[in-house]
Parts: C-alpha cells; structure tokens; sequence
C-alpha cells in the first residue's frame, strides 16, 4: 500500500533546484530527454561513467589534468575513477569561487555553555593555512597518518584540514570513547601525530581525559608529536612526547597569501581513515579517498540536499562519526556549517533546538533518537523554538519510524521536507537520500542515490524492486581504496565483496519500490545499531570476556519501540559452572563496558543463558538470537548444532519486551 | 510499596543506566542537584520519567517537569508517592 504523501516540494522550489538545473545541463551535453528524477537516475546507472563526468564537469570542483577516462574498470570492487585528476581536498572547501565568499561565515561554532565562534571563509583559510605549515615544521607529509581525539568545534576542522593538505591522512574519534576502543583504532595506523582536545563538556561540567591521552600516548610508539586542540593543562605533557598547544602553532608561523597553490595530489589519494567495527577482529580501517570523497559529497550536498550559498547546515554528529566528514565537506558547496559541542539537552531540554532557531539553519541533521528523545520530553519546538528558514530534516544513525514523520510535522514544523537518509562509514556517503524535486512519502526515503546502482537481493537475484539485502552493482568514486593494513584487499573483499561476488553488499536490508523510494529495514549482518549509533560485537566480547566468571557472550539488537532509536542492546552471557548472574556482577560488566569501550557499548541487559546459538561449524549465530528476541522466523534452523538454546532466549523474562512478539 | 521501595527502585535504575553501582556514592544525600552534579542529564531524565511511568502506571505531566519538583531524589520520590494515580507497582 502507498503510503500518504507528506510533503510535496513547491513547483517553483523545483524549477530554482540545483537538481534541475543539472538534468538540463545532462540533456544538453548528452540530446536526451531527461524530464523527470526517475530518467535521470535512469541515466546515471546506465551511463555511470558518462554521469560522473558530467557531474564532475557540471560542479567544476578545483582539480587539474584530463577527466578522461571518467572510470577504469567496471567491476565495483577494482573500477577506479578520474585517474589522471589532481587535487586538494580542503582547496575546494576553502578557496572562493568569487571574492565576496572570503567575507560571509562558513563556521559557526556553538556549544552548550552558550559560546559562540563564527569563522569566514578567509579566517578559516588562513588558520588552517597556518597551521599546516606548522605541522610541516613538525615533520608531517603525504601519507603519514595524523589521529584526533576532538571534540566538534572548528579548532578540529582546522587540524583536519591543514593535515589533509599536506596529503596527510586524518582519523579521529570523539574524546568520550575508552582508551581500550582509542588505542584498537589507532595503534593499527602507526601514527605520527596526535590531536587532543584535554577535555569535553557534559552537562555544565568539564570532563578531563588528560589522563586517557596519555594512555594512549604512551601505547603509540610511532607517536612523536601531540598537539592540543585546547591551552596546554598542567597535568600534561605525557613523558617522551612533545606536547604543542595549537594556537601556539598558529600564531607562530608565517602568513600564507590567499593566492598561494595549494599542493594537489591524485584523485585516489587516500584522505580520511573511518572505522567499523564487525563481529569479530579490530575494527576494519577504511580508508577513503580525496577524490572521491568529494565527489559523492558534492552529489549528495548540492543535488540530493539541494545547499547552496545561502544555507546553513547543522548535522547532528561527533568527530567519530563520518558525518562530521560529510557535514565538514558542506563547505565546498559554499554552504555555512553549524557545528554544536556538548549536550543537546543542557541548559534547557530544547537547547539545541533554541541554538538552532537562532542561527536560523536551513537544514536540519539529526537521527530517530534524538526526535523520540524530543517527543518523550514532550518538547514543542513548533512554540518554543520556530525555525522559519527551516526547509530540511534529514535523519540518520537509525530507522525513523513513520510515526516520528508524524510528531516531526505536528510538534516541529508541518511544511517541511523528512528525508530519512542512510549509508554509512563504509562508502562516506549515502546509498538513499532526500531529494528536492520529489514528495515525501511517510515512513521513506525519497530515492536512491544517483550513480549508485543499489539493489535489493533476493534469493531469485538482485532487483531495483523489491526487499532483500542492499548490494550496489556498479562502482562508484566513494567506494572504500581499502582497508588500512590490508595491502592484497584480503580484508576488504571478504569485508564487501565475497558474499556477493562483483557487488557491493552493505549489510543492511532494504526495501525498494516502485515509486523509487526506499525503507531501510535494518542490519542483515551482525553488527548493532542501538540509539543510533553502530556498535561492533566484537569490541564489548574483548572487554567482557575477561571478566572472570563469564566464559561466552553475545551481543544483540532487540527491537524495543519505548527505546530512543527503537531498539535496545542486549547481552546473552554463559557463565562457568557454579556462577550466577547476580547483580554485583551485571553492573561489573555494565561498568567495565562503560569505562573502556563507551556508554554506547553498554547493554540495556544482560540475561545468563546455558549456551548460544553456534552453527555446525562451530561460528556463532548472532543472526539467529537476534531473530528469535525480535519474533522473527530463524532462517537456516538446521545450520544450528544446538537449536534448543534458542527457547530458552525466547522466554527468557529479561528479553520480553512489549509490543514485539516473540 | 513504600517510600523506600521508591527511593530503591531509581536508585536501581541509575545503577542499571548510568553508574552501574556508584549511584548511592554519587547521591550523596537525597537532595543533591542531579543536574548539577552530574547524576542524571536531561536525556537520562527522560527516560527515567517513561520508567517510572511504566513501573507505577502514572503519567507524568512533562509541563509540571522543573528542577523544582524532580531534580533530586526526594523530590522524585515525593513526586511519585504524591501522584494522585499511585498505587505502588500494578
């Protein structure tokens, strides 16, 4: 059945669209008749590499060399895109394209002790300028990989950007995760420099992780230099590295005129280092590349989210997370990005939507938890905080339920666009996405990605209609150059490419229909996505599998409609003969998971079970608890050594959970 | 169901959420600031009101919501013995 129809755009709104405006100007380049969204998609997947060098032509971003041959290759997992281009990532988010841009904010930085820090375009440029050739001073170069534990404020764009310049890589996590999860992240990447912020804000109340960067620190050995985001507090430096406050870098070195070149570097040359972590190992570190970072981003930013100039665009994230990459990449769309440090819901429970009202943001980031943490506090921005600019509400992180799209319109603003996105880590970017020329229909994602061919796998094939597992079939600039580490790509195709061979498979399962749209549905693999926020199994057994008593684990994602997100953590534990889950026990594991991974990897509870579901050979069947907690048929019953384990989960009085039938 | 057993119950449900058996060290005495001290944020408010909504059967009118009536444990407690609907768990 269609669902309503939500939100129609104003036929004007599509007419002044950038969307528009690129389909006239593929129908020129290309004679074909290109009406509507579907025949451009239509286009963009037929003629893949025709699409993206009509893109590339169309958003003129700064590169040099021949565009031509637009894609080697067909296969998604070697194609590789614009070999002959060159390019700097930050020229293009901080070089005008005309001269009146130097003058207008391209930063707002607020936080939830009320301060404010707005940066132009060239304040911007020059700090990040600046500081690049001060951490060139400090032995940085191409290829070394710089880390960051920081916080969202612009001091944090400006060390990502001077670092990226040098044709170094950037990697960073957010200052609230454990030094265990830190150090599983950055000690793969053998680094050469650490950004720190010393400490994070929280409710009014600054908390310290001196200690936790030193840690860290001292268990990098390829570490020789740390930079901190903030002036240098008293209990640091750690002994054996040389400790810098980034201000003093920046206030000593030299001025950069604003027409100095920038130093440009090839279209795959890698940028950022993302991370997931999977079910079992370390973490997997992406690495992405310039090119095509910017690429999608620009797709996505100017096309999909219609910015331009005259937005401002807020997205919800932290430093660990790569929408503090595809938010930070706004910038080369000339757009002013509002970055927000701290808690949401401090002072005041609105005060992120007070801030955002006041800096009159276009469009809105945000995810399901943060809306139902909204409608739970009986919050009505609608009154309180009116946002009359305000033309967007994306949501990502989580599935947004269509009775959010419900409260969105009621209690928030009731002419504006819902665009439910979603992506990820992986690809930096976004296989569904809002889409201005097009209705929202309730519960949906507008449409699917342009140039991405995404499918839905079925046990007859993939197919642009219908529900399964989420594969792409063509490549596309964003896809992953690797896995850092992994130099024969062992790694990375059994990571995306062994289950469907030739095609990219996500992880997630997707509806597709007719009319274009897209649902997704939830994780396929065994990853977690609780609150929003992706959780690797594999890092809460590293840490509870050491807690004596606890002999095997499981984590798993059960829906729990109550829960912010909709679902909530669960953790199945064997204990050794003799032990019980007892209280003093469930909080050690609770407080342990708190301490050395995040608040994220805390379960909401843990239930003693005799045994877990484990195949025939032997592998551990997180897919099958998840089914049987969620109500859900467990597929592949007969691949199970032990499927009587699988009762006892059923009805086990700590996993029931109303509203979802077991 | 008492004051006490009250008083217990958001005691639990801090250790069980947030401070996994430090609450009662945390607390202090029962009229310490959550807020302030970094007991409870707004979020963790929230979803302490839907427990105790869930655990009494009372609905708690989020208009009434100040640190004045429900920003310590006393006041919690008072608030949720006092409600009119209160009857202890169902």
């Amino acid at each position: 059945m269609t669902p309503p129809v939500v939100f129609s755009p104003e036929p004007r709104t599509i007419a002044r669209s950038n969307l528009t405006a690129f389909s006239r100007f593929c129908e020129e380049a290309t004679g074909r008749s290109l009406p509507d969204y579907r025949s451009l998609f239509a286009f963009s997947i037929a003629e893949s590499a025709r699409f993206w060098e009509l893109f590339l032509r169309w958003a003129a971003p700064y590169v040099e060399g021949e565009a031509v041959p637009a894609c080697v290759g067909t296969e998604c997992e070697t194609a590789q895109f614009f070999p002959n281009l060159r390019l700097s990532y930050p020229e293009n988010l901080l070089r005008p394209r005309r001269p009146e841009d130097d003058a207008r904010p391209a930063i707002t930085a607020l936080d939830e002790a009320g301060h404010r820090v707005s940066l132009t375009r060239a304040e911007l440029r020059a700090r990040v300028r600046r500081l690049a050739q001060a951490l060139e001073t400090l032995g940085v170069g191409e290829g070394d990989r710089v880390v960051a534990m920081a916080r969202n404020t612009a001091t944090s764009i400006v060390a990502c950007l001077a670092t990226t310049s040098l044709g170094a890589i950037w990697s960073s996590t957010a200052p609230d995760f454990g030094t265990e999860a830190t150090l599983s992240r950055f000690q793969q990447l053998e680094p050469k420099l650490l950004f720190a912020h010393p400490w994070y804000p929280y409710h009014g109340v600054r908390r310290a992780i001196t200690d936790r960067i030193t840690e860290v620190a001292k268990a990098l050995p390829s570490l020789e230099r740390i930079v901190l985001l903030e002036p240098i507090p008293e209990d640091v430096p750690p002994p054996g590295v040389g400790v810098e406050a980034v201000d003093h870098l920046i206030a000593a070195a030299n001025p950069i005129p604003p027409e100095a070149p920038w130093r440009r570097f090839g279209f795959n040359h890698p940028l950022f280092i993302l991370f997931s972590s999977g079910t079992t190992g370390v973490p997997k570190c992406i690495v992405h590349g310039a090119g095509g970072t910017l690429l999608e981003h620009l797709k996505e930013h100017r096309l999909h989210s219609d910015l331009g100039q005259e937005d401002r665009l807020y997205f919800h994230t932290s430093c660990g997370w790569m929408m503090w990459n595809w938010l930070l990449s706004a910038l080369a769309s000339g757009t002013e990005i509002v970055l927000y440090d701290g808690s949401v819901s401090y002072p005041e429970p609105d005060s992120l939507l007070k801030a955002l009202a006041r800096e009159e943001v276009t469009v809105f980031g945000t995810s399901a938890a943060y809306l139902q943490y909204c409608k739970d506090a009986g919050l009505a921005p609608r009154e309180t905080a009116p946002m009359p600019r305000l033309r967007a509400i994306q949501s990502t992180g989580s599935i947004l339920w269509d009775s959010q799209y419900d409260w969105i319109l009621e209690n928030l603003k009731a002419d504006v666009a819902i665009q439910s996105i979603s992506g990820g880590t992986d690809i930096i970017g976004c296989f569904v996405l809002g889409n201005p020329v097009l209705p929202v229909y309730r519960g949906e994602s507008q449409c699917v990605s342009l140039g991405l061919d995404v499918q839905a796998m079925t046990p007859s094939g993939p197919t642009r209609t219908g529900t399964g597992e989420l594969v792409c079939l063509n490549p596309f600039p964003s896809r992953p150059i690797g896995l850092f580490g992994d130099p024969g790509g062992t790694r990375f195709h059994e990571a995306y490419f062994a289950q469907n061979p030739g095609m990219w498979t996500h992880g997630d399962f997707v509806q597709l229909t007719e009319r274009g749209t897209a649902r997704i549905l939830g994780r396929s693999d065994g990853t977690l996505n609780v609150r929003g926020v992706r959780i690797g199994p594999a890092e809460i057994y590293q840490i509870v599998l050491g807690i004596p008593g606890v002999l095997e684990a499981m984590a798993v994602e059960q829906i729990a409609p109550r829960e912010p997100g909709g679902s909530r953590l669960v953790l199945l534990a064997v204990l050794a003969p003799g032990t019980t889950l007892d209280r003093p026990l469930t909080l050690r594991i609770k407080r342990e998971l708190s301490q050395r991974a995040s608040s994220n990897h805390v379960p909401a509870v843990v239930a003693q079970v005799s045994s877990l579901p484990t195949t025939h050979s032997g592998k551990r069947s997180e897919r099958a608890a998840r089914d049987v907690l969620n109500g859900k048929p467990v597929v592949n019953l007969g691949a199970l050594r032990n499927p009587e384990c699988l009762e006892e989960i059923r009805i086990h009085p700590a996993l029931q959970v109303d509203g979802v039938q077991a | 169901m008492t004051t006490s057993d009250v008083r217990r119950t958001v005691v639990d449900w801090l250790d069980d959420n947030y401070h996994f058996g430090d609450a009662e060290r945390l607390i202090g005495s029962d009229d310490r600031s959550f807020l302030e001290n970094g007991i409870l944020d707004s979020l963790g408010f929230v979803k302490l009101i839907l427990y105790l909504e869930d655990t009494y059967k009372i609905k708690i009118d989020r208009n009434q919501l100040s640190p004045r009536n429900f920003d310590s444990l006393g006041l919690i407690v008072r608030y949720v013995t006092g409600h009119r609907d209160y009857r202890g768990v169902a």
